[in-house]
């Protein structure tokens, strides 16, 4: 619709994953790292302007493999972690962005820990949502492993493993906001949900072609999903038979959805078809009492579609909301560039 | 200036002078002056000179202090004017006074003059008064004898002439039943009754008897009388009003009647369910063509005649029962309509129903001619209310019925593989259930509208509006219906899913396209066919339409969606399944390109069936040159990756620039072509997004170019390739390269020579 809108900035290379830093309380800055197999990865560390008109790379790091997954620590604004490939191997890693950034020659990154319990593909690496809390997860194909990290004494041990069971080849997670011992993770066929304390399946949700999960920030029992084919689902968990709203999704998979930390109902899709769109579908708790058929046709008259961001070259993987001006949000296309959009303009037409 | 003065003094203190006028003459003619009130010793008040205990030299003292001279001159002259009034009026008092004296004295004279005489007439009157009495008692002492004979004489007469009746009575009532004058017999012997209860146990005990047993024929006969149907009402009401003066019980007697009414009406019932079982042989389809009215209406118009006499006759006879036969008509309209309403559960056309409610309103009038205050009519009214409501709303439930019935048979039938036109027959089957059912329905409805029967007359309104409402509900219902069939709805949300079966995943792919097409139709019918019926009505048709325009495009991409999906698990399963790393040189084009093709091939099969042909945009392109392509394209490719290297994501970048980016999903349209393309490039998408999340090795590269070569080929066979597609296939290369360690194509030769191989193979296989 428009394009103009948004602050670019480019990778050198294809990039997949783009994280808030989330413990950085004076600016809004985003973290991203490059998707090459055959050169030198870099980790980009972005700040926004002061102005909100600019992207200033803060911090330009060499990475040893190309990045699959990274998510900052939300807690220290210099620990994040990645999870890399070789092209023949998987590993995952907890990194130290050392003191002296600010000059732009590609410092080393301390490496805090290694998490290499891992055997197959590694999918993602969860920090706690919840503030300072010295729990990390890893997920692989098979696995979720439950880690302790220790940051001053550079160690991860691992607390506790658990199998997915034969034939769940899982492929991420999300980790409950409102509840630190809840988990859920996303597979062909279904969507899990674990307790840490037990490591047990508590709950599922049977639908194929889940490719990734988010709880919502706000409201407790809310997770949207989204899938291949078939769009973004509203669940409640607590009737995870059907769910409670279904939105179109794209015109091919979309990839990635993510719930506002602030705005309630507000819901952001990245898709291959090279859009980003921006939804307002909120779940009232009454929706309960309302038979379903009501709750449907009366939804049907707004669109939820706020917006459609189409002014990308290539699939988005990465996305991103800013904790510290929840308007805001960077986005990574597959061809490197970084797009960082404000959805004020569709807040105040409410 | 000081005759204005004057004047006003003159005309503002009349009133206080009056009063003290007044007050003057009272203490004048008031004898005891001490008990006159004490005017306030307020020396001070001017007003107080009238009071005894004026004090003048006070006053005057007080008013030369309190004046001016002007003001005391002033006094001067008002109290010279008041006190020269004062005089006249006294004056006058005396004269008048002096004149009723006069009269006074006058009138007593005359009295005493006149009284004198009086006295001597009034005894001579009292004398004469005394004399008339005394001589009317004499007259009255001398007749007292004879009169008292004379009553006695009468009394005896008066009894005897009742001795004489009483025992003539039963002489007389036996001739009173020979000539069958009940009125008469039955007065007699109420005559007689007093008489009977006196002394009917000593004296006329005989008497008694007789007479009794001659009122207890009379009982038997009028009795009969009332019973018999061939007698006149008259005389039967008649009857009834003798019977209840005899307090004969005439409840049990009524209850009798109605007993006997109420089994007529319900052999009239028996009747009528003869009449609607003759009304649903006629529903036959081998009886369609005959009419309805010949064949029950004249048996059951005797016998509803009969009851509506009987009713007349029964209100005649016991006047009082107006609220049980109101029940009774009612109950009678009450069965008809639930016979109906049985009827209407059953199916049945317009016309026969049109015949029922006539034949029911028939009954109503005839009844209401007879028993106007059960307003039957309005009764009737409301019952017909309902009842054709149930009527339209069942019309439509099974016109619902009927298109999903031809949808559900084809469901079977596609599965015998061979059947090639399936799904263009179902196509053509649903459509005209549609079409055809609306209009029918259409016209049955104006039957209705325009027959002249009282009863529609009155719901004409009624009718319209439930039949545009009942069209609304039922395109609603359709599209539900739809969505519900093509399993893109939760069955588990809607109850009436469950007799459906579990559709889901089990619904055929085909059915979705039908549906799809199907509701594009009905979109146009709804709007066109609605609006030719209803014109002067205001009908929602645009939402309806809106309704399902949406939902056949909804439909439509829930079918993409579902053969991409089929094609996407292939794939899914095609990469997660080798390790790439590791992968051999590639040999032939592996085998998930077939199972595509094949995909593809099924989707052409239905799509060709079912959907219009649209425009051909780019006919240069069809035939085939894939060898001058492929090497064009290959060149490109070569020349991007012989440069591999640290420029070459930005060789890509400059490479889109100048290529102008293609728009890869524009609107899908309901023609064969653009929902092929369209599944085709959503595929291709899959594809590339697939290779991208794998890492290869040459071999691994070289087997995706080699599988993307062959897809190129084939596909140009298949489909119309446009612009989009070549740079989707490009694409998946240039992913390939982008995501493989040592990305070496194969040599052209090789690649076009393994091409042709597999070719040839399967052209040979489908031969």
């Amino acid at each position: 619709m428009q394009g103009s809108s948004g602050i670019g900035y480019g990778l050198k290379y294809q990039g997949r994953c783009i994280s808030d830093v989330r413990a950085d309380t004076d600016h809004t800055s985003f973290i991203t790292g490059t998707l090459s197999l055959r050169e030198e990865n870099e980790v980009h560390l972005i700040r926004l302007s002061s102005s909100g008109t600019e992207l200033i790379c803060e911090g330009l790091f060499s990475h040893p493999n190309e990045i699959w997954d990274l998510a900052s620590c939300p807690f220290d604004q210099r620990i994040f972690s990645t999870v890399f490939s070789t092209g023949e191997s998987y590993g995952a890693a907890i990194w130290q962005i050392p003191e002296l950034y600010g000059q732009l020659n590609s410092p080393q990154l301390e490496r805090v820990a290694s998490l290499d319990a891992h055997v197959g593909k590694i999918n993602c690496v969860l920090w706690c949502p919840s503030g300072r809390h010295d729990k990390l997860i890893s997920i692989d194909d098979e696995n979720i492993f439950l880690w302790t990290l220790d940051c001053s004494k550079k160690a991860a041990q691992v607390q506790s493993k658990q199998s997915s069971g034969l034939l769940h080849y899982l492929s991420g997670g999300a980790w409950d906001p409102h509840d630190i011992n809840a988990v859920a993770t996303t597979c062909e066929s279904s969507v899990q949900f674990w307790d840490l304390r037990t490591m047990k399946k508590t709950n599922t949700i049977e639908r194929a072609h889940i490719r990734n999960a988010n709880y919502d920030m706000k409201k407790n029992h809310i997770l949207v999903t989204a899938e291949d084919e078939s769009g973004i689902h509203i669940w409640d968990l607590r009737k995870p038979k059907s769910p409670v709203r279904e939105l179109p999704g794209h015109t091919h998979w979309t990839w990635a959805v993510t719930c506002n930390p602030e705005y309630d109902g507000l819901i952001l899709s990245a898709g291959t078809d090279s859009t980003v769109n921006l939804w307002m579908a909120p779940t009232s708790a009454e929706d309960e009492a309302t038979s379903e058929s009501i709750a449907e046709s009366a939804t049907q008259q707004a669109d939820p579609l706020l917006n459609s961001y189409s002014d990308y070259e290539d699939s988005v993987y990465g996305l991103a909301w800013s904790n510290r001006e929840p308007w805001i949000f960077a986005s990574l296309s597959y061809d490197g560039r970084v797009v960082v959009e404000s959805v004020k303009p569709f807040l105040s037409r409410k | 200036m000081v005759e204005r003065e004057k004047t006003r003094t003159d005309d503002v203190p009349l009133d206080d002078k009056a009063k003290r006028m007044r007050d003057l003459l009272s203490s004048f003619y008031n004898p005891d002056h001490s008990s006159a009130p004490k005017p306030p010793s307020d020396y001070e008040n001017l007003d107080a000179i009238n009071s005894t205990s004026f004090d003048p030299d006070h006053y005057m003292n007080v008013l030369v202090q309190k004046s001016n001279l002007e003001g005391l001159l002033r006094r001067h002259v008002e109290m010279a004017a008041e006190i020269k009034n004062l005089d006249t009026d006294l004056q006058m008092l005396v004269y008048e006074n002096y004149n009723k004296f006069i009269s006074a004295t006058d009138a007593i004279k005359w009295m005493k003059s006149n009284i004198v005489g009086m006295q001597a007439d009034m005894e001579q009157l009292l004398d004469k008064i005394m004399s008339v009495q005394s001589r009317s008692d004499g007259v009255n002492t001398s007749l007292f004898e004879k009169r008292e004979h004379i009553e006695k004489l009468h009394r005896t007469r008066n009894l005897l002439r009742k001795v004489q009746f009483i025992y003539d009575l039963p002489a007389r009532l036996s001739k009173c039943i020979k000539s069958e004058a009940y009125a008469d017999a039955v007065k007699f012997y109420i005559g007689a009754m007093p008489i009977f209860k006196a002394y009917g146990d000593s004296s006329f005990q005989d008497c008694k008897g007789a007479s009794e047993e001659a009122i207890v024929t009379v009982v038997k006969n009028l009795q009969a009388k009332l019973f018999s149907d061939s007698e006149s009402i008259q005389a039967r009401a008649e009857a009834a009003v003798l019977l209840k003066q005899l307090d004969f019980p005439v409840h049990s007697l009524q209850a009798k009647l109605l007993e006997k009414l109420e089994q007529s009406l319900g052999d009239l019932q028996l009747k009528t369910v003869r009449i609607e079982n003759i009304l649903r042989e006629s529903n036959d389809p081998s009886k369609q063509g005959k009419p309805f009215e010949s064949i029950p209406s004249t048996g059951h118009e005797v016998s509803v005649h009969g009851f509506a006499e009987a009713i007349r006759a029964y209100r005649v006879i016991f006047p009082d029962s107006e609220s049980q036969l109101i029940k009774l008509a009612q109950n009678l309209v009450i069965k008809h309509f639930e016979m109906i309403k049985q009827c209407v559960k059953r199916r049945i056309s317009s016309a026969n129903f049109l015949g029922a409610l006539r034949t029911i309103w028939t009954d109503v009038l005839l009844m209401d001619e007879v028993l106007s205050e059960a307003s039957l009519a309005d009764f009737s009214l409301e019952a017909g209310q309902v009842t054709v409501k149930k009527y339209v709303a069942s019309t439509f439930t099974y016109l619902l019925q009927d298109i999903s019935d031809a949808l559900l048979k084809v469901k079977v039938s596609p599965k015998e593989e061979a059947e090639e036109h399936a799904l263009k027959l179902a196509l053509e089957a649903s459509k005209k259930a549609v079409l055809q059912g609306s209009m029918d329905l259409l016209l049955d409805f104006r039957q209705l509208l325009d027959d002249d029967l009282g009863l529609l007359v009155k719901l004409r309104e009624f009718i319209v509006d439930w039949v545009q409402k009942g069209f609304q509900d039922f395109f609603r219902a359709l599209d539900d219906r739809f969505l519900l069939l093509s399993g893109r709805k939760n069955p588990s949300s809607q109850d009436q899913g469950l007799s459906e079966g579990a559709p889901g995943e089990k619904v055929l792919v085909g059915i979705v396209l039908v549906l799809a097409q199907l509701s594009e139709i009905a979109a146009s019918f709804s709007g066109d066919g609605a609006r030719g019926y209803e014109n002067e009505h205001a009908f929602a048709s645009g939402e309806i339409r809106q309704i399902f325009r949406s939902a056949a495009e909804k439909l439509l991409h829930h079918y993409i969606n579902m053969r991409t999906q089929r094609v996407s698990t292939l794939l899914r399963k095609r990469f997660t399944t080798p390790n790439w790393v590791k992968h051999k040189e590639p040999r032939e084009v592996h085998m998930f390109v077939d199972l595509f093709v094949q995909e593809l091939r099924a989707v052409q099969s239905e799509v060709k069936q079912i959907l219009p042909v649209g425009l051909m945009r780019k006919h240069h392109r069809s035939d085939s040159n894939g060898s001058t392509n492929s090497s064009r394209s290959n060149a490109l490719l070569d020349d991007r990756m012989t440069q591999k290297g640290r420029s070459q994501l930005l060789e890509t970048h400059l490479a889109k620039l100048f290529k102008q980016k293609v728009e890869i999903f524009t609107k899908v349209e309901s023609t064969q072509e653009s929902v092929e393309t369209t599944i085709v490039k959503l595929c291709l998408k899959s594809l590339q997004e697939f290779v991208r999340l794998k890492t290869f090795n040459r071999s691994g590269f070289q087997q995706i170019q080699l599988d993307v070569q062959f897809l190129r080929t084939i596909l140009r066979e298949i489909i119309e390739v446009e612009d989009a597609i070549d740079f989707l296939l490009d694409e998946v290369i240039v992913a390939a390269s982008e995501r493989c360690f040592d990305p070496v194509p194969l040599e052209p030769p090789i690649l076009d020579k393994l091409v042709q191989v597999k070719l040839a193979r399967s052209k040979e296989q489908s031969k």
